[in-house]
């Protein structure tokens, strides 16, 4: 059994415009203990994604498939067994710490607030169980800075505290969402390290946008666009071997590696193409393409990829 | 085109009774030659953004000279100011709110247009098309507004507003660090393009060493408001000599990375990166180095060299 097993996940919001829809068939699965990185350009869908996992999207999405955690399908459960899941076992890291912390709190009373939620510690305890989270998270002087105001912790500091307070309840998964997201080099380069360093023993979707971070955290990528995962495969595989054109087209505009951009733009939600989702930007797309949905197809080293070319 | 001499800028803050100041700019000095690009790399708060919004004055800089063209920006009335304006244009990081809402796409690429005056509305709207056609949009977004557009659509847009003034010179401020990595590949590429077809000068500033690498004939590199190495781009990437600048390299290649623990600055005499340079010496937290020039057109900022 799978830590985290994700099937069929169909998200859908209805608007003015039409229905928009979000992840199209979802199939992901999380072992006990691994970092699955998920990969995407902006309106692809993973966050949405993310946000099923823990169920925080707004009332009127439209939600079918099974998210199962544990074996449990977390769909199914009612809001009151949701709460005690989400936060005590899932915890979600999200982008822009700087919205996500309360500017008129200290550091120190939002982490308390997290720790005394999921445990039993008395006040004195919980003050002490905070700075012991900040000095895991390497902020020095931490019974000090516990007592500022978000406004006074620099970016990567703010990504810091969010991470403390992720790891408060001692959770078995965490879903980052672009928690790299705005950062310098430097910076980014620690929080990453950070990251992998806390999460060693614990289970993590890692959202990003970011290949550079995910490749360094990751075991298994997965790939997305337009509310499909069009590939999936070790870190290595995936970066060395990419074997759907959106990958290949993805890694070849990273300035790395030639900045060569995909022609085109992402299809929008509403009207989504025929076919294989990415076939309008395909430089090898042949008529089937246009056709039929393509399935996903196994390869060697549990590699999966959506794409004709590979049937 | 431009040469910036000695140019400082402090920024106030605290009461009525204790003034803090913060020096953003430090003695800073560079030129760009006419029809280059020179990026200026740096991580945030390292004074690059005000560097860019300096040169442009549409903030005043605390002492030092900005020549544009052979004119002192820095001396110049408003009045005067207004007439260069059009010939040196900004764009900034965030398209979304460089732009009015309210205001269609095309009414916003116009609007250069309108300032200037003396346009038949025919004329204005031929010359908005063909703007829309060079930065790659399509006519029908023309009736669009900010919001039904995506991001790397809109900064398209900011560029053709940019562009609607017949610039000389423009400073690009991150344009793409909001954007995803494909569609900021089609975006510099266009950038690219668009500064060969019109001969534009161009400053553009970023934190992204392989965007630089990819955009600039010429990179300067700022830390702690001070510019630390000039030179010429793909010879800097082999031949660093700044402690800094390798260490952002080696940052941006290596699987194994050194990572500094220490970013302070310290603030009164001095190197501005020692306390967190590898090679700190004695001299170094006592004496402030000098930009000492180390061969063609590469200077560095160090007591090493």
């Amino acid at each position: 059994m799978s830590h985290l097993e994700i099937s069929n996940l169909r998200v859908r919001f209805p608007t003015d415009d039409g229905v928009v829809r979000v992840t199209n068939g979802v199939d992901l699965d999380i072992e006990e203990g691994e970092n699955l990185g998920l990969i995407g350009e902006s309106g692809s869908g993973k966050t949405v994604l993310g946000m099923a996992i823990v169920r925080l999207l707004p009332g009127d999405a439209k939600i079918e498939g099974t998210i199962r955690f544990n074996g449990r399908d977390l769909l199914s459960l009612n809001e009151a067994e949701m709460r005690s899941i989400r936060g005590r076992e899932i915890v979600m890291i999200l982008q822009n710490p700087t919205n996500s912390l309360n500017p008129v709190l200290t550091i120190g009373s939002q982490i308390e607030e997290a720790v005394r939620l999921h445990s039993e510690l008395d006040k004195e305890r919980a003050k002490k169980k905070v700075v012991e989270l900040l000095e895991e998270v390497g902020i020095r002087s931490a019974a000090r800075r516990a007592k500022e105001y978000p406004h006074q912790f620099s970016g990567g500091m703010k990504e810091r505290a969010m991470i403390a307070m992720a790891l408060a309840s001692d959770p078995s998964l965490i879903i980052a969402d672009e928690p790299t997201k705005g950062l310098d080099v430097t910076i980014k380069r620690r929080v990453v390290k950070l990251i992998k360093e806390v999460t060693k023993t614990k289970s993590m979707l890692f959202i990003t946008h970011d290949l550079g971070s995910a490749a360094e955290i990751c075991d298994r990528i997965a790939v997305m666009y337009a509310g499909e995962i069009l590939e999936i495969a070790g870190t290595e595989d995936l970066l060395n071997d990419p074997l759907h054109p959106y990958t290949k087209g993805f890694l070849d505009s990273l300035p790395s590696r030639g900045l060569k951009p995909i022609p085109g733009m992402g299809p929008s939600l509403i009207d989504l193409p025929s076919g294989c989702k990415f076939h309008p930007r395909c430089d090898r797309a042949m008529k089937l393409c246009k056709r039929e949905d393509p399935p996903m197809i196994q390869k060697e080293n549990g590699r999966r990829v959506r794409c004709f070319q590979y049937a | 085109m431009l040469e910036v001499h000695r140019i400082n800028k402090r920024f106030s803050s605290g009461g009525i009774f204790k003034k803090n100041y913060i020096t953003a700019v430090d003695d800073v000095s560079f030129s760009i030659n006419r029809g280059e690009t020179l990026g200026l790399v740096g991580e945030s708060g390292c004074g690059k953004t005000t560097v860019g919004k300096l040169v442009l004055r549409l903030i005043e800089p605390t002492s030092g000279k900005i020549i544009f063209d052979g004119v002192d920006v820095t001396k110049l009335r408003k009045k005067e100011l207004r007439k260069l304006r059009p010939r040196m244009q900004m764009i900034f990081q965030d398209p979304d709110s460089s732009l009015d809402p309210r205001m269609k796409i095309g009414d916003s690429i116009a609007e250069p247009f309108r300032l200037r005056g003396g346009l038949s509305r025919r004329v204005v709207g031929e010359r908005v098309s063909d703007l829309v056609e060079t930065v790659g949009l399509s006519p029908e977004h023309v009736n669009r507004y900010p919001y039904q557009m995506s991001g790397g659509q809109n900064q398209r847009v900011v560029l053709a507003r940019a562009l609607a003034a017949n610039p000389d010179f423009v400073v690009a401020d991150e344009p793409t660090s909001g954007l995803d990595v494909s569609v900021q590949a089609q975006l510099l590429n266009l950038m690219n393009g668009v500064k060969s077809d019109l001969a534009l000068t161009i400053m553009f500033i970023t934190h992204d060493l392989e965007v630089v690498r990819y955009m600039s004939d010429r990179v300067a590199v700022m830390y702690g408001g001070k510019i630390l190495e000039v030179g010429d781009t793909e010879y800097l990437f082999d031949h660093a000599e700044h402690p800094y600048t390798r260490e952002l390299l080696a940052q941006q290649s290596a699987e194994d990375y050194y990572v500094p623990e220490d970013d302070v600055n310290n603030g009164d005499g001095g190197c501005v990166f020692c306390s967190r340079c590898p090679f700190a010496e004695e001299v170094c937290k006592n004496k402030e180095p000098v930009m000492v020039n180390i061969g063609r057109d590469h200077q560095v900022l160090c007591h090493r060299v």
